[in-house]
C-alpha cells in the first residue's frame, strides 16, 4: 500500500476517487467526517428530543395537543424573526432592531387600519412596507456609510422604537378608549392571523412555516443566498469574485425587514391590538434561537433547519417552566444559562471535530 | 562541524483521522548546527516541529533531550525544556513596544508591583544586542517592517534561554536582502552554539543556510544527507520522485493578438507610467522585489485599487475597471497573492468553483445545483484536485489542492486573462508542477497570462517576456530565453543593471 502511495504523488496520477493519501485512510476519514457532521448538524435535534421527552415524563401536561398547539403559536414569532436574522448573521451581520422593526411595521399597520379607517389588505401592505423600507435602509447605512452592522441597526432600534411612539401617540393601537370612542377595532382577519387556527393548526404557526420554507429555499437555492454564504464565510474573496456585497447585503436586511413586519402583524392578531413598546428583546431571543441551531455567529455556515429548531426549543423550554411552577424571574435566569451552554457546548463541538 | 546529538526522535508517529503525518520518523539534531527539514507541503515537517514544541502530542516514539527521554506536552513545558519556536504568524503584540513584547509577560517590576521600565529597556537592548540588531526597544512592533517583526520574534524566544529554536518557513515573507539578514543572525546564533531546526521547502535557501539536511515525503523519512554531498537534482528527487527538469513543463504556444493592451497606468505613489501588452496564448512574466509595485499592478488591473491615469484594452476594446465585478464581465481573472482570498473555506469545492459565474449557474436567481456539482466534478478530474469527496470544505485541502480550487473558478468563468500572483507560494513542488501545467495549458488554449513572481527559477521556466518592476516603473523587458536569474535580479535591484 505504501508503495501505491507514493507512486500516486510522484506522479501525480491520482484520480479524484482514490484521492486521499491511501484507500484506508480515504474511508476512515469519510466516516469520521460524516459522523462529525451529522453530530455538529444533529446537536440541536438531540437536544430537542432529550428536552421534550424529559417534559413529557415531568409533566402530565406537555404532551396534550392543547399544550403543544400554545406552543407553536407562541413560537411562530420567533420562528419568523430568527428565519430573517438567520440570513443577516450568515452572511457576517447582526441585526439588533428587529424587535424595533417589528413594533414600527405593527404600530403603523394598526393605526391604518384602525385610526385611518384603511381597508385591512391595504394596512397589511402598508406595515411590510414599512418593515420593509426600515430594513433596506439598515442595509443602506451599513454599506454605504460603512458602519459595522452592530452600530447601525442599534441606532434603527432606537429610531424606530420612537417613531412608533410617535405614531401610537404612546397607545396601545387600539386601547380601551379609542375602541369605545371611534368605534374602531382591528380587523376580523388579522384577528384570525394571529390567533385563529385551520383544521386545529394555528394559523400564526402555518405562516411561520411558510416564512421558513421560504428562508429555506433562498439561503440554499438562490444566487442571494449563496452570495450571503460567501460574504460571511470570506468578505474579501466574494468580493474578488465578484460578488455584489452591497446588493446582496442591502437585500439581506430589507428581506429581515418584511419579515418583522410580517411578525408584527402576527403578533397584533394574537395580542388584539399594537403598541410601540411590543416584542422588546425579540433580537436577543432572534439570535439566540440563531446560535442554538447551529449557526456560526461570525458568519458563513448555517441552517434554517436549524434556526427552527433552536427556536422551537427555546419555546418548549419556556412553556416547560411554565409546566413546572417555575416563577417567571426564574425563567429569565435559566433561559440566559441555557443560551450561554448552549454556544459553549457548540464552540467546544466544532473544535472538536473541525480542528485536524 | 557539530558532533554530539542534543537531540535525538526516534520513531515519531502521529495520525490525524485518515492520515499517517509522520511514520516511524528518527531525527537527530547537533549541538550549534542548523538542520533543515525539507519537503513538500503536508510531508510532516510542521508535525514534526509541533510535536517538539509542544503544541501536538505524538502517538508513539520517544524524545530524548541531551540523552534524557522526555515528555514534551505542553508549548510552555518546551520552552522550559529550551526548545524555542518562532512560528510563521508573528505573535506579536502590535500595540506595544519591542521591549515589552519581548518580555511579554515577564517584565521587570519595582517592589510596588508597577513595571520597571529603566530595566525593561536595558535588559532588551542587551537581547537586541546579543543578535547583533540595533534597533531602539522603545518603538511599537506595529510600526516595523515585516521582516524586523521576526527579528523581534527571535529575540523573544531566544531571551527565553532556549538552546533549540525551530523556524517554521521564516523567509516566506521577506525580501532578499531581508533574507540574507535573517541568514545572518542564524549564522551568528548557530556560533553562540545554538541548534536551530529550519523547515523550508525553498530548496535553494535551504543549501545556503543549512549544514544537514532531513528530507520527509508522505510522513516518513527519506533521508539525512550533508549539504555538501548533496547535488539539488537529487534533494529534488528525494523530495517528490521525479526530476529538476519535469518542474516546468512548458510547452510552446503560438503568441496571437493582444488580449490585454495597458497604456500608461499610474496608480498614485506606487505605479507611474507602467505600459505593456499580454498576447493570446503568452506567458508575460512580472519581476520585482518586495514593494516594487508588482502586485499593486494586479490588484489596479482587477479593479481592487484605483487607477490615476491610464488606458486599458481586453480584446482590443477600452476597458473601465472599477471593481472587480467590472474585471471579472471582461474576462479578467485573478489569482491573489494570498490563496484564502481566493476561497470561501467553509464552503464546499462545488460553490468556490462557481463563485464569480453564478449567474451561468442560476436561472431567474434559483441555482441550478447539479449543473454546478457536475462542473465542479470535471474540473476535480480535470485538474485532480486530491479530496475524498465534493462536499469536502476548501479550508481541509492543501495548498495545492487549494490553488487548483481558485484555478478553476477563473476556468469555470472561462477568463480571457488570468493574472497569477505568486502562484506557488506555500505549495509543494509538485502540486508546483501542475499548477505549472495547466498555466501552459491554459497559454495553448490562447489564454493571456500575466505571471508575478519573485521566484526566478519558475519565471524563466515558464515565461515568454519577463518585465522588471522597480519603483513602480518598468525598468527592462527581457525574452526569458535570453537572460539570468543574475541579470534579472541586478536589474531589480538597480545594481548595474
Amino acid at each position: 500500500m505504501k508503495e501505491a502511495r507514493s507512486r500516486s504523488f510522484a506522479t501525480g496520477l491520482t484520480s479524484s476517487d482514490d484521492a486521499g493519501p491511501d484507500g484506508k485512510g480515504t474511508i476512515r476519514y469519510a466516516t469520521r467526517s460524516t459522523l462529525g457532521a451529522s453530530l455538529l448538524r444533529g446537536g440541536p435535534i438531540i437536544a430537542l428530543l432529550l428536552l421534550s421527552t424529559y417534559l413529557s415524563f415531568a409533566s402530565p401536561y406537555f404532551l396534550t395537543t392543547n399544550n403543544l398547539v400554545n406552543v407553536a403559536r407562541q413560537v411562530s414569532i420567533n420562528v419568523i424573526l430568527a428565519v430573517g436574522q438567520t440570513m443577516v448573521i450568515i452572511s457576517g451581520g447582526i441585526d439588533l432592531s428587529v424587535g424595533a422593526l417589528l413594533a414600527l411595521s405593527a404600530s403603523f399597520g394598526a393605526v391604518a387600519m384602525t385610526y385611518w379607517g384603511l381597508n385591512m389588505w391595504v394596512g397589511i401592505f402598508l406595515a411590510l412596507l414599512v418593515g420593509t423600507m426600515a430594513g433596506l435602509i439598515n442595509g443602506v447605512v451599513i454599506t454605504k456609510g460603512k458602519i459595522p452592522d452592530f452600530i447601525a441597526t442599534l441606532g434603527m432600534l432606537s429610531t424606530a422604537r420612537g417613531i412608533a411612539l410617535i405614531v401610537t401617540g404612546g397607545l396601545p393601537v387600539p386601547s380601551h378608549l379609542t375602541a369605545t370612542t371611534l368605534k374602531a377595532y382591528l380587523p376580523e382577519g388579522l384577528i384570525w392571523i394571529g390567533s385563529g387556527d385551520i383544521l386545529g393548526i394555528p394559523v400564526a404557526a402555518l405562516v411561520a412555516l411558510g416564512i421558513a420554507v421560504t428562508g429555506w429555499a433562498i439561503t440554499t437555492r438562490t444566487v442571494l443566498g449563496r452570495s450571503a454564504y460567501a460574504i460571511g464565510g470570506n468578505r474579501e474573496a466574494a468580493r474578488v469574485s465578484g460578488i455584489n456585497i452591497e446588493a446582496t447585503k442591502i437585500c439581506i436586511y430589507a428581506i429581515m425587514g418584511l419579515m418583522a413586519a410580517v411578525a408584527g402583524l402576527v403578533l397584533t392578531g394574537r395580542l388584539n391590538s399594537a403598541n410601540a413598546l411590543m416584542a422588546e428583546g425579540a433580537e436577543l431571543q432572534s439570535i439566540a434561537a440563531v446560535v442554538i441551531g447551529g449557526t456560526n455567529l461570525f458568519g458563513g455556515e448555517g441552517t434554517i433547519v436549524g434556526t427552527v429548531i433552536g427556536a422551537v426549543i427555546m419555546g418548549i423550554l419556556a412553556n416547560g417552566l411554565n409546566l413546572l411552577n417555575v416563577s417567571a424571574f426564574w425563567q429569565r435566569v435559566v433561559m440566559g444559562i441555557v443560551i450561554i451552554s448552549v454556544v459553549v457546548f457548540d464552540q467546544w463541538r466544532r473544535r472538536a471535530f473541525e480542528s485536524y | 562541524m557539530p558532533q554530539v546529538p542534543i537531540l535525538v526522535m526516534e520513531g515519531i508517529t502521529k495520525e490525524f483521522p485518515g492520515v499517517r503525518a509522520l511514520d516511524q520518523v528518527d531525527f537527530q539534531l547537533c549541538q550549534g548546527e542548523v538542520h533543515a527539514l525539507l519537503g513538500e507541503n503536508g510531508a510532516g515537517k510542521s508535525t514534526m516541529v509541533k510535536i517538539l514544541s509542544g503544541s501536538l502530542n505524538k502517538d508513539s516514539g520517544r524524545v530524548l533531550l541531551r540523552g534524557k527521554e522526555v515528555e514534551i506536552g505542553s508549548p510552555s513545558r518546551a520552552r522550559s525544556l529550551g526548545i524555542g519556536m518562532v512560528y510563521q504568524e508573528l505573535s506579536l503584540v502590535s500595540s506595544l513596544s519591542i521591549a515589552e513584547n519581548i518580555f511579554l509577560g515577564r517584565w521587570p517590576r519595582h517592589r510596588s508591583g508597577s513595571i520597571d521600565w529603566k530595566r525593561l529597556y536595558e535588559m532588551a537592548r542587551a537581547e537586541l544586542e546579543k543578535l547583533g540588531l540595533d534597533i531602539d526597544p522603545r518603538i511599537k512592533v506595529g510600526l516595523l517592517s515585516v521582516a524586523e517583526q521576526q527579528l523581534v520574534e527571535i529575540a523573544k524566544v531566544v531571551s527565553q534561554n532556549v538552546y533549540i529554536l525551530l523556524l517554521d518557513e521564516p523567509t516566506s515573507a521577506l525580501s532578499d536582502r531581508e533574507r540574507e539578514r535573517l541568514f545572518g543572525l542564524i549564522r551568528s546564533l548557530k556560533r553562540d552554539g545554538m541548534s536551530i531546526i529550519y523547515i523550508s521547502h525553498r530548496l535553494a535557501e535551504v543549501l545556503e543556510i543549512a549544514d544537514r539536511i532531513t528530507i520527509l515525503r508522505d510522513g516518513r523519512k527519506v533521508g539525512t544527507v550533508s549539504v555538501d554531498e548533496a547535488p539539488e537534482d537529487r534533494l529534488v528527487t528525494m523530495m517528490v520522485g521525479r526530476s529538476l527538469s519535469e518542474q516546468f513543463p512548458k510547452t510552446a504556444a503560438a503568441v496571437g493578438q493582444p488580449v490585454l493592451q495597458v497604456e500608461n497606468l499610474s496608480v498614485s505613489g506606487v505605479l507611474h507610467d507602467l505600459s505593456f501588452e499580454v498576447g493570446r496564448g503568452e506567458i508575460v512574466g512580472i519581476f520585482g522585489l518586495m514593494g516594487s509595485g508588482r502586485t499593486t499592478l494586479a490588484r489596479t488591473l482587477f479593479g481592487l485599487e484605483r487607477a490615476k491615469s491610464g488606458k486599458v484594452y481586453v480584446d482590443g476594446a477600452r476597458a473601465r475597471i472599477g471593481s472587480p465585478m467590472d474585471a471579472i464581465r471582461l474576462g479578467i481573472g485573478y489569482l491573489t497573492e494570498d490563496r484564502r482570498q481566493g476561497l470561501v473555506p467553509c464552503m464546499p469545492i462545488p460553490p468556490n468553483v462557481t463563485l464569480s459565474s453564478l449567474r451561468d449557474f442560476s436561472r431567474f436567481s434559483f441555482l441550478k445545483r447539479k449543473l454546478e456539482e457536475e462542473m465542479a466534478e470535471r474540473f476535480v478530474k480535470d485538474l485532480r484536485i486530491r479530496t475524498p469527496s465534493l462536499k469536502q470544505k476548501v479550508a481541509r485541502l492543501s495548498g495545492g489542492n487549494q490553488q487548483k480550487v481558485v484555478l478553476s473558478k477563473w476556468m469555470c468563468r472561462k477568463s480571457r486573462v488570468i493574472i497569477f500572483d505568486e502562484p506557488t507560494r506555500g505549495i509543494d513542488v509538485a502540486a508546483k508542477a501542475e499548477v505549472f501545467q495547466l498555466m501552459s495549458r491554459l497559454a495553448q488554449q490562447g489564454i493571456g497570462v500575466l505571471m508575478i513572481s519573485s521566484e526566478l527559477p519558475e519565471l524563466l521556466g515558464m515565461c515568454d517576456r519577463i518585465l522588471v518592476i522597480r519603483g513602480g516603473r518598468f525598468v527592462a523587458e527581457f525574452q526569458a530565453s535570453d537572460v539570468t536569474q543574475e541579470q534579472l535580479l541586478k536589474t531589480a535591484s538597480g545594481i548595474g543593471g
